[in-house]
């Protein structure tokens, strides 16, 4: 596994060292390997910080830094084994308390996600917020978020993960299609209140995502698994690129760029079309096909127009068209 | 003295700086500070100007705030109002984790999870340090059976500066495009709680004259967000479950009803969501807190649905639709 990367932050670093040192006093005798994988840093990082705490201290009465005023660790078995133990200690005796904001981002995302099945025990979930909150250093800034509901369909694919064999169930695809699935599920993501399932999609031979609210009649079979989730990466991006994407045109009010992130939108030089809007900027999306697209143009609309493919702009058209002839027969 | 002054990084004069007002009892003045402290003290004139050094510490201040660290200062009892004889001090009641606040396995895989949920935006870095103390704890969670990547989403420029506002209780000031309405209008409000609702980024604010409560959407703020340097007193905790519960209100008074297609993408994400009712006749009612919010979402679900009432609601979904076929006609 890669090691993780080192904050570049000075803030970062400072909470890194006056975490560290209650950790290694906790510890007696820890090694560099366990503490780099405690706290998921590099072991280099976790070294340098050792070799900082060793000879950081306080003024003392002399106000010369003298060495009963400093840390010290045994050198040997750091040197020598790779081992760390905090021989004398100054200043430090317990964990910091978190801040505010710290204190306030928990307890939100706690509550974000009290419909897991992890967080089975509510009364448990309400006595942690407000340990959170009394071992804040300030009061939790007033920071909060509704619970996302997720459906039974998570409890099937717990299931499955837990007997390690596949999930097949029915998915009703972004064209309108319902199609039946073989999966080895792997990860269960969410953004805001939608979730999805990563897996290894049997029947598409590669990695593919799904709403879980797109998942009907799912069934845990009796098929062992052949991906684990060790066994593949998964980025943050729900949808992976491919080589066989669509490059779609798009025209965009700057200020609505933002909330098409998940599209990643690689902004384009505008033309000099007589008339050309001078308030939008063009952007060009990759999209592995248009039926998302028309969704997003109809909802976003006069935010967000379809400049090419003409085959694009006539599905979005045909979309619209199709939704305002149901009006008509009202 | 050498002439040469020996570099010290940012981390170890910030790491210095907490043990020292840690470790004293009555406060160390700004000038012991400077002239003992490891990082100050090598590039400390006895004799000369340190405006440099005390803009550092200044800087240096404000950092360990943002962090959390509780830092306080004692007047001079013989001379209150000096700051030159301003002692400083972290007191280590209000530092130190305290000693019954300790978490199991299963909680801090809790934790680890919801700290998890701020991957994107200004909350990132606080989620992180807040993972760093918990691991201080030296607690091991227990792992989960299934992997998770929940995430919220945090893409509006109005988040950052209204939490810094939020923290420090400052008035702020932006344009807001109230929906409906075409011409954006310039505010000025107490903000009270920053909060999530349907997936949307919500601004609980008071109007400091009229003392009147607003909900904005952030997604609606048009303008960068001013943090004024008019401060208002801390308002009593629960603000962002108040609001939440306030637009619930909302929420649940406010019903459409519309045709779906069943079978289709409208149905699996309309009809799941929280109140949605099937009526007798087929049709599907649904709650809402913004007329021109559930338009936009309507419209985008083109012909699967079609909005039966209210007729204000249908005729904002054709208007959207007939600008959508124009736009790509």
């Amino acid at each position: 596994m890669a090691e993780p990367k080192a904050p570049k932050l000075a803030g970062d670093k400072l909470a890194f060292l006056l975490s560290l040192v209650p950790y290694l006093m906790d510890q007696g005798r820890v090694t560099v390997a366990e503490a780099a994988a405690h706290f998921g840093v590099p072991r280099e990082q976790l070294r340098e910080a050792v070799r900082l705490i060793s000879v950081s201290g306080i003024p003392g009465e002399t106000a010369t830094y003298q060495h009963g005023d400093l840390f010290d660790i045994a050198w040997d078995d750091f040197e020598v084994r790779d081992e760390i133990v905090l021989t004398h200690n100054v200043a430090i005796d317990e964990s910091p308390r978190f801040s505010g904001r710290e204190a306030a981002a928990l307890i939100a995302g706690l509550n974000y996600l009290a419909a897991l099945p992890e967080h089975a025990d509510s009364a448990a979930g309400s006595a942690l917020m407000s340990k959170l909150a009394r071992g804040a250093s300030a009061s939790p800034t007033q920071l909060a978020v509704e619970v996302s509901q997720t459906n039974a369909t998570l409890a099937l694919i717990r299931e499955s993960v837990a007997a390690g064999v596949q999930l097949e169930f029915d998915y009703l695809n972004a064209r309108g299609g319902r199609e039946t699935r073989r999966v080895d599920p792997l990860r269960i993501d969410a953004v805001d209140t939608d979730w999805y399932l990563r897996g290894w999609c049997h029947s598409r031979e590669a990695l593919r995502t799904f709403r879980l609210d797109h998942i009907s009649n799912a069934t845990v079979t009796t098929d062992a698994i052949v991906r684990r989730a060790d066994d593949v990466s998964l980025s943050d991006r729900l949808f992976e690129a491919s080589s066989d994407d669509l490059v779609v045109t798009i025209e965009v009010a700057p200020g609505a760029l933002p909330l098409l992130a998940e599209y990643e939108p690689e902004l384009v030089a505008s033309g000099t079309e007589p008339g050309e809007s001078t308030s939008r900027v063009r952007a060009i999306v990759r999209v592995s096909h248009f039926h998302g697209l028309k969704r997003l143009a109809a909802s976003m609309n006069g935010t967000v127009t379809i400049l090419s493919p003409p085959q694009a702009r006539q599905i979005v058209k045909d979309w619209a068209d199709a939704a305002l002839s149901r009006y008509t027969v009202l | 003295m050498a002439a040469t002054v020996q570099k010290i990084p940012a981390e170890e004069r910030l790491f210095s700086l907490v043990l020292a007002l840690l470790a004293t009892d009555g406060g160390l003045t700004k000038r012991e500070i400077l002239s003992t402290v490891q990082g100050y003290r090598q590039r400390y004139k006895v004799a000369g100007d340190n405006a440099s050094l005390e803009r550092q510490f200044e800087r240096d201040k404000d950092d360990l705030r943002e962090l959390g660290i509780p830092l306080e200062t004692i007047d001079s009892p013989g001379d209150p109002g000096n700051n030159q004889n301003l002692r400083y001090l972290i007191p280590r009641g209000s530092y130190e984790l305290p000693a019954d606040i300790r978490f199991t396995p299963e909680e801090t895989t809790l934790l680890g999870l919801a700290a998890l949920v701020w991957r994107e935006g200004s909350l990132s870095a606080d989620a992180r340090r807040a993972l760093l103390k918990l691991r201080s704890l030296g607690i091991t969670a227990t792992e989960p059976l299934l992997g998770y990547a929940p995430r919220l989403s945090l893409r509006d420029a109005a988040f950052t500066p209204l939490n810094a506002a939020l923290e420090k209780h400052m008035l702020v000031a932006f344009e807001y495009l109230k929906p409906g309405e075409t011409a954006a209008r310039a505010r000025l409000v107490a903000p009270l709680a920053l909060f999530q609702h349907q997936g949307r980024w919500h601004l609980f604010a008071e109007e400091p004259d009229s003392k009147l409560t607003k909900t904005f959407l952030l997604r609606r703020i048009v303008s960068a967000v001013t943090v004024t340097s008019t401060a208002f007193p801390a308002p009593p905790p629960g603000q962002g479950e108040r609001a939440i519960a306030e637009l619930d209100a909302v929420w649940n008074a406010n019903l459409a009803t519309v045709e779906v297609e069943a079978g289709s993408d409208a149905a699996a994400r309309l009809g799941t969501r929280r109140g949605s009712t099937v009526t007798a006749n087929g049709g599907l009612e649904l709650h809402y807190a913004d007329a021109n919010i559930l338009a936009d979402e309507l419209a985008g679900f083109g012909p699967e649905i079609a909005v039966i009432s209210p007729s204000a609601l249908r005729d904002a979904v054709i208007a959207r639709l007939q600008r959508t076929a124009a736009d790509h006609g």
